[in-house]
C-alpha cells in the first residue's frame, strides 16, 4: 500500500537554553493510505506532540515530515492551512467547537470555506454525516444544548466533510463514557473501512486494539510497534491481551 | 494569598495592566491638577483684588465730567464706601515707542494714568502699590508677557523719554481680552503729557456690600449722570475677566479629564469583561469547591484597588510638578494664592475621587459573578450572549458573505457588551474631530459675523465721540453716493432712549435706527425690525427684559411714551451686548455714534477704499472688516483652528491606542478559538479578515452614530462654546469634504491600521499550545 505520511529523525524540543527536554527525540514513523495506527505511552511520553508534528500543526527542530508527496516541515503556514483543510481531519479529547455557531453551522464552516458556492451541497453532505453519527436531531442546536459523546460526533462529522486522507485523533474518547466511547470508536472503524487512514493518540488498551498496528512511546522515542492487522470485532478480547503483553514487556 | 494572586495576574497581562494604570494616573492627574489649580487661581485673583482694592462699580466717560455733580450722587448712596474719578490720558498707539519698537500695531487702547489715591491700586509683581518716580513708567504685565517691553528698556511718547521701572499688576485691564491697558507714570509727568492724547474718566465706586451693584447701576443710569462710554463694569465683571483665560485652560482641563475617565471606564469595563470570561471556568470550578462568590469578587476587587490606588498616588505627585508651569501665568498675572494647602488637600481629594469612582466601577462590572453557574461555567466557558437575532443568523442559510466575513460579523452580534467598549470610543472620536472643526468652519466663515449682531459688509465707517455726529455722517454720505465702487450702503445711527420698565421705572436701552435690511444680520427669534412700530432687542437686552418676540417695549421718544413690538432677537458681540435695533425716525440730536457699512464692487480694493476714506474723513474710523474680525476674533480663531487640529490628532491618537489594545486582548481572549479555526484549516489570512470585519463593522457604525452625532448634539455643544464670545444661536456650517469624506477616512485608516498591528499575534499563535490536552 501506498505510504502517505512519513516522519525522519523528527526531533521537538521543549523549554529554554540549559531547561530544555526533547518531547520527540528521534522518531522514524511511516503510515501508509487507509491504514489504522494508534500511538499509546505513558502522561508526557511525546504522544500528543508527535500527532501535532505529524499534521504540521506543530513546528518541529528538526526532521523531514511528508504528507501525500509535500514535504511539511518545508511549507508555508498557507498552504498547511489548505492540506489541514483539505486532506486531513482532526478530532481531539475536548470537541473544538465554535460557542456562537450551532452544530450544523460548525459542521460546514471548512467546506464552506473551501467552495462557498456549494452550500446546498455541503449541508446536504453534513445532513448524511449526522444521520451516520446517529445525531441528525441535533443539527440546530447550540453547542452548549448537546453531551459530550453528541458533540464529540459533531466533530468527527466536521472533520469528514471534505473527505480526508487521514483522521488524527487526540484521545477522542478520553473525556466520554464507555458506551459513548464504543460508539465513537465504531465510527471511526467504519471511517478507516471506507479508506481514510487514522493515526489516533490513546490510553485506553480497548480504544487502541482496533487499530491496526500500535507504537508505543517513552521519552520521546517510539520503543516499539505491534501489527494487528485488520479489527474484527470477535479478535477484540485477543487484541486487547496481546496490546497489554507488548505494553508490559517495554514498561509502558 | 492575594498578594501572589494579584502579582501572579499583573505578570500576565503585563499590557492590560500597564494600560488601565496609565489610563487611572492620566484620570488622577488631571482630575488633582484641575482642583489644584482653581483653588489657586480664585485665591489669586481675591488676593490681588483685595491688595488692589478693585473698584465694585467702574463708568468710564468720555467729555466734560461734573464732579460735584458726582460727589452729591454718591452722598445719596447708601451703599457707596467711596468714590474717585480715575484719569486716563488715551495715548494712540503709533506715538509709544518701547525701545525702537512702536505700539502702532497693538490692538489694545494703550494709556496714561496716576496712581489712585484711595482704591483702585496699580500693583507691582511683589504686589505692593507703586509710586514712580518722575521719568519712570510702569509698564502693563501684559507687554512683559508679549515680549514687547523689559525693565531698563527705554519708553518715548510722544517723544517725551522714560525708563521702564517695573511692570504693573492692574486688577481692572490685566486679562488680554479687556481692550485698554494703563501705564502708570508720575504726577508730575502726567501733568507734561495731558495735551498730548485724549482725557478719559474712570469714575470708580466702592460699596460696602459688593450685591449693591446692579441696584446702584440701574440708579446711576436714572440719575443721567456721566455716561459716554462702554456700558459700566462691575466687580464680579473684572473677577470674571480676570479668571477667564486661566479658567478656560482649566475648564479644557477638566473636559480632557472627563473624558479620560470615561475612557478608562471603558478600558476597565472592557478588561475586565474579558478577564472574566477568560477566567470563566476557574471562577466556575471556585464556586463549585464551595468559595462564596464575594471572596471571588474580593480578587478582582484587590487587583483593580491596587491598580487604581498606584494609579492615584502617582497621578497626584505628577500632579504637583505638572502645576508648575501651569500655574507660572496665574502666579504672573495674578501673584500667588493664598492656600497652597488647601490646593494640596483638594488635589488629593480630587484623586482620592477617582480612586472611589475606580473600585466602585469595578464592583459594579462585578455584580455578574452572583450569575455564573458553576456547572455550566466548567462545562462551557463563559456564556453567548443569546438574541434571535444571533440565533437566526445562520452560515447554513447565509449565502451572500463569505465565511469570513459572516464569522466576524456573527461574533460582534454575539458579543455585542464587549464591543459597545470599542464602539463607544471610536463614537467618541468622530466627535471629537469633527465637532471643533465644525466650530472651526462656523466662526471663521465670513458670515459668522452676522450671528454676532454685526452685518457683512467689506468695510465699515465708525463716527463716534465727536461732535454733530449727524452732519458728519452725511458728508460722508455724499462722497459715497458718487463713488462708483461702492455698491451698497446704509447709515445705522445709535441713541439712548429711555425705556420703561415692568415696574415702571425708567431704564436706559441703546437703540441703532436705521434701514436693517441693507446688511442684514442673523436672528435667533424673528426678523428685522420694518415698520416704525417694530424693534429687535438683542439676547442680552431679552433676557434682562424677560421680553420676547410678540412682546412690547415702551421707550421715550421726543417726550414722548411710544410703544414698540419686538419684533426679532439676535446675539451681539458688540457695544456690551446690550442693544436694539429698530427702523423709526426720532428727531433727537443727542447721538452716540453713526456706523456706515459698505460692500465694493470688488473686495480686493477694500484696502486701497478704506485708505482713501481714512485721508478724506480723519475724524472718523474706517476699517476693513477683515482687519477689524481679525482684530477682534482673530486670535480666538487661531486659537480654535490650534485646538481643532490638536482635537483631530487626539481622536486619532486615541483610536489608533484603543483600537490596537482592544485588538491584542481579544486576540489573546480568543487563542482558543482562532487554533479551533486553524485546525480546521482556516490559515491566518482568513482569520485576519474576520478580525478586520469585526474592526469594520463596528467603525462603521460608531463613525455613523459619531458622525451624526456631532452634527446634532455637537451643535448644541459649539452653540455653548461659542456663546461664551457672544454669538448665542447659530447653525453649524459643515464642512461635508471633512465631516463625511476626511474624518471617516482618517479614522478607517486609524482602524485598519491599529487592528491589523493589534492582530498580528494571530500569525504566531500555535495550534498545538491551545488545543493539546
Amino acid at each position: 500500500m501506498k505510504k502517505i505520511l512519513s516522519g525522519k529523525n523528527i526531533v521537538k524540543t521543549y523549554g529554554k537554553e540549559q531547561e530544555t527536554s526533547n518531547a520527540l527525540d528521534g522518531v522514524d514513523v511511516e503510515i501508509l493510505a487507509g491504514e489504522f495506527v494508534a500511538v499509546m505511552g505513558p502522561s508526557g511520553c511525546g504522544k500528543s506532540t508527535l500527532l501535532f508534528a505529524l499534521s504540521g500543526t506543530d513546528s518541529i527542530n528538526s526532521g523531514l515530515i511528508e504528507f501525500d508527496g509535500a514535504e511539511l516541515s518545508r511549507l508555508k503556514e498557507n498552504k498547511l492551512a489548505d492540506i489541514r483543510r483539505t486532506k486531513m481531519g482532526f478530532v481531539f479529547q475536548q470537541p473544538t467547537m465554535l460557542k456562537n455557531l450551532n452544530i450544523l453551522d460548525n459542521i460546514i464552516l471548512p467546506s464552506l470555506q473551501e467552495n462557498r458556492k456549494d452550500i446546498t451541497r455541503h449541508i446536504q453532505k453534513a445532513k448524511e454525516l449526522l444521520v451516520k453519527t446517529g445525531i441528525s436531531e441535533l443539527e440546530r442546536r447550540d453547542i452548549t444544548e448537546v453531551s459530550g459523546g453528541q458533540l464529540q460526533r459533531a466533530g468527527i462529522c466536521r472533520a469528514l466533510m471534505n473527505k480526508p486522507k487521514i483522521l488524527f485523533a487526540d484521545e477522542p474518547t478520553g473525556a466520554l463514557n464507555s458506551k459513548s466511547s464504543e460508539g465513537i470508536m465504531e465510527l471511526l472503524s467504519d471511517i478507516n473501512k471506507n479508506g481514510t487512514a487514522i493515526l489516533l493518540v490513546t490510553h485506553d488498551v480497548k480504544v487502541a486494539s482496533r487499530a491496526d498496528r500500535v507504537l508505543f512511546m517513552k521519552d520521546g522515542v517510539i520503543k516499539s510497534e505491534l501489527g494487528l492487522g485488520k479489527f474484527n470485532s470477535v479478535d477484540m478480547q485477543k487484541r486487547m491481551n496481546r496490546v497489554t503483553l507488548q505494553m508490559r514487556n517495554f514498561e509502558i | 494569598m492575594y498578594r501572589k494572586l494579584i502579582s501572579n495576574d499583573i505578570r500576565k497581562s503585563r499590557l492590560l495592566t500597564i494600560t488601565i494604570t496609565v489610563f487611572i494616573l492620566l484620570a488622577a492627574l488631571l482630575t488633582s491638577l484641575a482642583a489644584m489649580l482653581t483653588i489657586n487661581l480664585f485665591t489669586a485673583i481675591d488676593n490681588m483684588m483685595l491688595s488692589a482694592k478693585t473698584p465694585h462699580f467702574l463708568q468710564m466717560h468720555s467729555g466734560d465730567i461734573d464732579m460735584e455733580r458726582l460727589s452729591v450722587f454718591a452722598g445719596t448712596q447708601e451703599d457707596v464706601e467711596d468714590f474717585q474719578v480715575v484719569k486716563f490720558l488715551n495715548i494712540e498707539g503709533a506715538e509709544i515707542f518701547i525701545g525702537e519698537n512702536s505700539l502702532a500695531g497693538s490692538v489694545q487702547d494703550n494709556g496714561l494714568s496716576v496712581q489712585s489715591k484711595g482704591f483702585d491700586f496699580l500693583l507691582d509683581l511683589n504686589g505692593n502699590i507703586i509710586t514712580p518716580a518722575d521719568g519712570e513708567i510702569y509698564v502693563p504685565i501684559y507687554y512683559m508677557k508679549e515680549g514687547t517691553a523689559s525693565v531698563g528698556d527705554r519708553v518715548t511718547i510722544h517723544g517725551m523719554p522714560f525708563t521702564v521701572a517695573g511692570f504693573l499688576r492692574d486688577s481692572q485691564m490685566n486679562a488680554a481680552m479687556i481692550s485698554s491697558k494703563r501705564f502708570l507714570i508720575s504726577e508730575n509727568d502726567f501733568q507734561k503729557m495731558q495735551g498730548f492724547g485724549k482725557l478719559e474718566y474712570l469714575i470708580e465706586f466702592r460699596f460696602t456690600d459688593s450685591s449693591a451693584a446692579s441696584a446702584f447701576e440701574s440708579a446711576y443710569l436714572q440719575a443721567g449722570l456721566e455716561a459716554n462710554g462702554p456700558p459700566a463694569i462691575t466687580h464680579a465683571l473684572f473677577r470674571m475677566a480676570n479668571a477667564i483665560s486661566d479658567g478656560m485652560m482649566i475648564a479644557v482641563l477638566i473636559l480632557i479629564s472627563v473624558l479620560v475617565i470615561i475612557i478608562n471606564f471603558l478600558c476597565i469595563r472592557f478588561t475586565m469583561l474579558a478577564k472574566i470570561e477568560e477566567d470563566y471556568r476557574e471562577i466556575g470550578v471556585l464556586k463549585a469547591i464551595g468559595l462564596r462568590g464575594w471572596s471571588i469578587k474580593k480578587l478582582y476587587l484587590a487587583k483593580y484597588s491596587v491598580l487604581a490606588g498606584i494609579g492615584c498616588i502617582l497621578g497626584f505627585i505628577l500632579s504637583l510638578f505638572a502645576k508648575e508651569p501651569l500655574m507660572e501665568n496665574i502666579r504672573l498675572y495674578m501673584g500667588e494664592g493664598s492656600s497652597p494647602g488647601l490646593g494640596i488637600a483638594l488635589g488629593i481629594i480630587g484623586a482620592g475621587i477617582i480612586f472611589f469612582i475606580v473600585v466602585l466601577y469595578v464592583n459594579s462590572t462585578l455584580r455578574r459573578f452572583k450569575k455564573i453557574s458553576a456547572a455550566q461555567a466548567i462545562r462551557f466557558g463563559a456564556p453567548q450572549e443569546r438574541s434571535k437575532v444571533v440565533k437566526g443568523f445562520l452560515l447554513s442559510e447565509n449565502k451572500l458573505l463569505s465565511p469570513n466575513i459572516f464569522l466576524g460579523m456573527k461574533d460582534v452580534l454575539s458579543r455585542k457588551k464587549l464591543y459597545v467598549t470599542m464602539l463607544l470610543v471610536l463614537v467618541i472620536s468622530s466627535f471629537l474631530m469633527i465637532v471643533p472643526q465644525n466650530i472651526h468652519n462656523t466662526v471663521s466663515k465670513r458670515n459668522f459675523m452676522t450671528y454676532m449682531g454685526i452685518g457683512e459688509c467689506d468695510m465699515r465707517i465708525d463716527i463716534q465721540q465727536a461732535d454733530n455726529i449727524a452732519a458728519k455722517a452725511l458728508e460722508i454720505t455724499s462722497v459715497i453716493e458718487k463713488d462708483k465702487d461702492i455698491t451698497r450702503y446704509t447709515v445705522l445711527t445709535s441713541y439712548m432712549f429711555d425705556m420703561r420698565l415692568e415696574d415702571g421705572s425708567m431704564g436706559k436701552l441703546k437703540v441703532e435706527l436705521g434701514d436693517h435690511s441693507v446688511f442684514p444680520i442673523e436672528y435667533s427669534a424673528g426678523t428685522a425690525p420694518r415698520g416704525e412700530s417694530e424693534i429687535a432687542i438683542s439676547t442680552l437686552i431679552a433676557d434682562d427684559t424677560q421680553k420676547g418676540v410678540g412682546d412690547t417695549i415702551v421707550l421715550l421718544i421726543d417726550g414722548q411714551e411710544k410703544l414698540l413690538t419686538v419684533c426679532g432677537i439676535y446675539s451681539d458681540i458688540t457695544n456690551g451686548g446690550k442693544t436694539a435695533k429698530a427702523a423709526f425716525e426720532t428727531s433727537q440730536d443727542r447721538i452716540l455714534w453713526s456706523i456706515i457699512p459698505i460692500e465694493l464692487r470688488d473686495r480686493g480694493m477694500t484696502d486701497e477704499k478704506a485708505s482713501e476714506y481714512k485721508k478724506q474723513f480723519s475724524y472718523a474710523k474706517v476699517s476693513d472688516i477683515e482687519e477689524y474680525l481679525d482684530q477682534s476674533f482673530g486670535t480666538t480663531i487661531a486659537a480654535i483652528k490650534k485646538a481643532s487640529y490638536a482635537a483631530i490628532a487626539a481622536a486619532a491618537l486615541l483610536t489608533v491606542l484603543v483600537t490596537l489594545l482592544f485588538m491584542k486582548m481579544l486576540v489573546t481572549k480568543d487563542r482558543y478559538t482562532i487554533a479551533v479555526l486553524k485546525s480546521s484549516g482556516f490559515n491566518n489570512r482568513d482569520i485576519c479578515r474576520q478580525y478586520v470585519t469585526r474592526s469594520v463593522l463596528i467603525l462603521v457604525v460608531g463613525v455613523l452614530i459619531g458622525t451624526v452625532l456631532a452634527n446634532t448634539v455637537g451643535e448644541l455643544v459649539g452653540v455653548g462654546l461659542i456663546s461664551s464670545f457672544g454669538a448665542s444661536t447659530f447653525h453649524f456650517e459643515i464642512n461635508p469634504l471633512f465631516a463625511y469624506l476626511f474624518s471617516p477616512a482618517l479614522m478607517t485608516v486609524c482602524v485598519y491600521l491599529a487592528t491589523r498591528l493589534g492582530i498580528s499575534d494571530i500569525f504566531l499563535l500555535k495550534i498545538s499550545e491551545h488545543i493539546k490536552e
